[in-house]
């Protein structure tokens, strides 16, 4: 059996095809059955056949099979034998979905009988679409290269003769005969006696181009699995044997696989072999060599993987980022050394190096720099990635719902740190389902509001310096503030005097708040016992942020923003009471000096006023119980989410510096306030805050401020 | 296709004189299930001192033992919780087990070496949870106890959770920690 790694690798090249299937498959969609791109189409072609290939390699032979299927039914798509349609997109995309489950089952080592069913069926509904309506079966007569003039002529039988010829796979044959007025008639009928025993007259036509003024021409149009030699020998005086051929064969799409009908016609198979000199060069791929029937695909181009990527499990880009920010300490002690050598008095030996080894060391700081960036370069990749399945998925969504929803998409094209766009999916398709669930309305009820029938979901994403920022929008009902309030109110999660004092913003935002749902009734979109408070959740984790903004009857959005890379972050270096602590800058708004006269009170809590905004002045040390010293200056880190701003009390700045935050291990995790940690370069330990907890935890209505003093 | 495939690999790789059948028989481990012999090969436990007790861990659960050296305290941390340890850039606790086993009313404070005494180690014990460490005053070394001799800690009126058992040797008591109960 192959090895859990090379299976490991397999599962990352299928998922990665499927994705490309998936994208290829939109656009072909959003093209319209107009004029499907050649080029778009030989793409989805070659992934799933290569897809089916890898699977039957690793012995997925469910896995192999669908994606068979799915090859057959797009190489009829491409061949101009199927018809692009609605009905053919929707099985290929259920067929993705059905593949990429198999695939996660795959990788657990599963394979449940429910999805294997699941793929018998899909593969039945496949082969249906491929073999099509008669429509289909033209296509095999366009392909056979006849003069569309002299198909004009032709009666539905003798069509359907030269179909039954066609698929036969035997030599069709164009028998010119031009006889005189005077006999032609017997002449014609002995023409007929002689070709019977070797085949089929099909049609029997006045030739197009007739002869002089004293003859008459016909075109008898003969099928026979006989040589050309044969046939030839056969023919009565006056008449001329030519292979049936208008169209030259360069006019056929290129690449060589043995069409379709090879494998919805067996019969093809035996005969092909036998006549192919006869029909050479014919319109169809003559003979197809043994190799070709064996691999039915450019062998030479499957043989290489589709892009010269090398594909890395982010957990060895983890360790190099490691190593890079221990380099970086072991740079920081050089210079120190370098430095305290640079001090020593008068010209000295150790001066001289001293200042060489400052200069190596700055050198060393501008590649560890490259270095460092490279590695953050290589862990971004596109939220296209998430954002093509999650269009599919609103795809399949929006036509369960029943609802006409149109979703845009834009920004696919922003790149964030891997582990931040895998964590994303899932926020990202609650809030989706949110928005078609409760947001979009029915048509009717949009009319009524003077709004379009159509509603418009959005997912949009832009990079803004340091941060991504993801919106989710609807035009829809938007958020009713006086259910919100109700509700919040109801399951007791602020009181009736809070709501009341609260902005609206903070009100919306309440949403957020764990056991909350305003939908009375549970929907089988998106009523799955997860609410709003695990999104945001997932979003702290991350680092991120979400807020939330929306008008009764016209909409809502919901605005997510992420750092663009969780491994390396720019951090503020503070100390409070004699500990040092790493605030993320990307949370940092500005750093001002107060006196302590300048501090007011608000019911009991000190505030400061900055340019005129009056926030919370929160003192550090108290909040983590540590001993505070009676100071008349504090310096302030304030802080800001959104439109949310706190004043963080400390003792001393001590500068900037880049950081790797690793994560607190499984005991730690629940330390609040504290997303990780960092090494300085003494090896201490430095933790790092989560800014976006400590807001949360010391601006909640009710959350308590009482002084904490060291134990 | 694979398993034909697999199926062919196997047998070209395959040498008769792999097959081990005649020595499972003699493998050592074949005569488990008979009682404990008195020829019971010892098992070896790691013991420790914390303030004038002697504790002894399974030596398999010991990561390894380092110095004691800068200790980031976390402000919020269960009272057991010393801080955080650096260990070549791995971010692990450190914790106070004197608490739990009633030998100290609080955890001590330590950032430094400094602040505890020149025989003082962390033991790195391996854990499910994550690996953690624990301040000893002093490692004694590694002691060979026979399992089957080991007793059941006395009723003593106090929780005695953490304590999974009761070992001797030569007129020494060593007190088997349970790591988990010991860290919770």
């Amino acid at each position: 059996m192959a090895a859990p790694r090379a299976l490991t690798e397999f599962i990352a090249e299928a998922n990665e095809i499927l994705e490309v299937l998936g994208r290829e498959l939109l656009v072909l969609e959003e093209a319209g059955a107009s004029d499907p791109d050649p080029d778009r189409l030989n793409a989805v072609f070659r992934a799933a056949h290569s897809l089916k290939g890898l699977a039957s390699m690793f012995g997925l032979e469910t896995i192999a099979r669908l994606a068979h299927r799915a090859e057959d039914l797009l190489d009829a798509l491409r061949l101009g034998k199927t018809p692009l349609n609605q009905q053919l997109v929707d099985a290929l995309s259920q067929t993705i979905d059905v593949l990429q489950i198999m695939l996660g089952e795959a990788s657990r080592g599963e394979d449940s009988a429910e999805s294997r069913e699941q793929a018998e069926i899909l593969g039945a509904e496949l082969q249906r679409v491929a073999l099509g309506t008669p429509g289909d079966a033209i296509d095999v007569l366009d392909q056979v290269g006849i003069d569309p003039q002299v198909r004009a002529v032709f009666t539905e039988f003798e069509e359907h003769r030269l179909r039954e010829n066609v698929k036969k796979g035997v030599g069709l044959w164009k028998v010119r005969a031009v006889f005189s007025l005077d006999d032609f008639d017997t002449r014609l009928s002995q023409l007929n006696g002689r070709l019977k025993p070797l085949g089929e007259v099909i049609s029997t036509l006045p030739s197009s181009q007739p002869g002089d003024d004293s003859s008459i021409a016909f075109d008898l149009i003969f099928g026979s699995a006989r040589p050309e030699a044969e046939v030839e020998a056969s023919l009565t005086e006056g008449a001329v044997l030519s292979p049936l051929t208008s169209q030259p064969l360069a006019a056929l799409p290129p690449p060589p696989p043995p069409p379709a009908p090879k494998r919805r016609v067996p019969a093809w198979d035996d005969v092909s072999s036998g006549t192919g000199s006869a029909f050479a060069p014919g319109p169809f791929p003559s003979a197809p060599s043994t190799v070709m029937r064996i691999a039915p695909a450019p062998v030479e181009t499957s043989l290489r993987s589709l892009t010269n990527t090398v594909r890395v499990d982010i957990g060895r880009l983890d360790g190099l980022m490691n190593s890079i920010g221990e380099l970086l300490l072991i740079r920081s002690n050089i210079e120190r050394i370098a430095e305290a050598a640079r001090q020593v008095a008068g010209p000295s030996l150790p001066k001289l190096w001293g200042q060489e080894l400052q200069r190596e060391a700055r050198a060393l700081e501008r590649r560890l720099d490259e270095l460092q960036k490279g590695v953050l370069d290589v862990r971004m990749v596109p939220l296209g990635q998430v954002f093509d399945k999650l269009a599919r998925l609103m795809r399949r969504l929006v036509r369960e719902s029943g609802k006409d929803v149109m979703f845009e998409v834009s920004g696919g094209d922003v790149e964030l740190d891997k582990l931040i766009v895998e964590e994303l999916s899932d926020p990202l398709m609650h809030l989706l389902r949110n928005a078609l669930d409760h947001g979009a309305e029915r048509p009717e009820e949009r009319l009524k509001q003077g709004k379009a029938g159509r509603a418009t979901i959005g997912l949009f994403a832009r990079q803004q310096g340091n941060h991504v920022i993801i919106e989710v929008r609807d035009d829809g009902a938007g958020l009713d503030e006086a259910r919100i309030r109700e509700v919040a109110v109801d399951r007791g999660i602020v009181t009736r005097e809070q709501t009341e004092e609260m902005e609206r913003r903070d009100l919306l935002n309440l949403v957020f708040q764990a056991g909350f749902s305003t939908r009375r009734d549970v929907s089988e979109l998106s009523g799955r016992g997860v609410g709003l408070d695990v999104v945001k959740t997932n979003l702290q984790r991350l680092s991120g942020l979400i807020d939330i903004t929306s008008r009764r009857h016209e909409g809502t959005t919901f605005t997510l923003t992420l750092p663009l890379t969780l491994a390396i972050i720019r951090a503020l270096m503070v100390a409070v009471s004699g500990r040092t602590y790493a605030i993320p800058l990307n949370a940092v708004l500005e750093i001002v000096s107060v006196k302590t006269g300048e501090l007011r009170t608000i019911e009991r809590r000190e505030v400061i006023e900055v340019r005129g905004q009056t926030m919370p002045f929160i003192r550090l040390a108290r909040v983590f119980g540590l001993p505070e010293e009676q100071r008349a200056m504090h310096y302030v880190v304030i802080v800001g989410l959104a439109q949310q701003r706190l004043g963080l009390a400390i003792d001393e700045l001590i500068g900037q510096q880049d950081i790797v935050t690793k994560p607190l291990s499984g005991r730690l995790r629940d330390i609040p306030g504290v997303s990780g940690a960092t090494e300085l370069g003494d090896r201490r330990a430095v933790l790092v805050l989560d800014i976006g907890a400590l807001m949360e935890e010391l601006l909640r209505p009710q959350a308590s401020l009482e002084p904490r003093t060291a134990g | 296709m694979s398993s034909q495939f697999a199926a062919l690999l196997d047998r070209f790789f395959y040498r008769p004189d792999e097959a081990v059948g005649p020595f499972l028989e003699s493998a050592p481990e074949s005569d488990r299930g008979a009682e404990a012999v008195p020829d019971e090969t010892p098992e070896e436990f790691l013991a420790f001192v914390l303030d004038t007790e002697t504790y002894a861990v399974p030596i398999g659960a010991v990561r390894e033992i380092l110095k004691v050296t800068v200790v980031t305290e976390i402000p919020r941390a269960k009272k057991n919780l010393i801080g955080l340890i650096n260990v070549r850039g791995e971010m692990l606790p450190l914790y106070d087990v004197k608490m739990r086993l009633r030998l100290a009313d609080t955890a001590p404070v330590v950032r430094a070496s400094k602040d505890v005494g020149r025989a003082a180690r962390v033991l790195l014990l391996k854990d499910l949870e994550g690996d953690a460490g624990i301040l000893v005053d002093r490692v004694e070394g590694v002691v060979k106890l026979q399992l089957s001799r080991l007793e059941e800690a006395p009723e003593l009126g106090i929780d005695r959770n953490a304590i999974a058992g009761l070992g001797r040797r030569d007129h020494q008591l060593y007190i088997l920690l349970d790591v988990e109960q010991a860290l919770s």
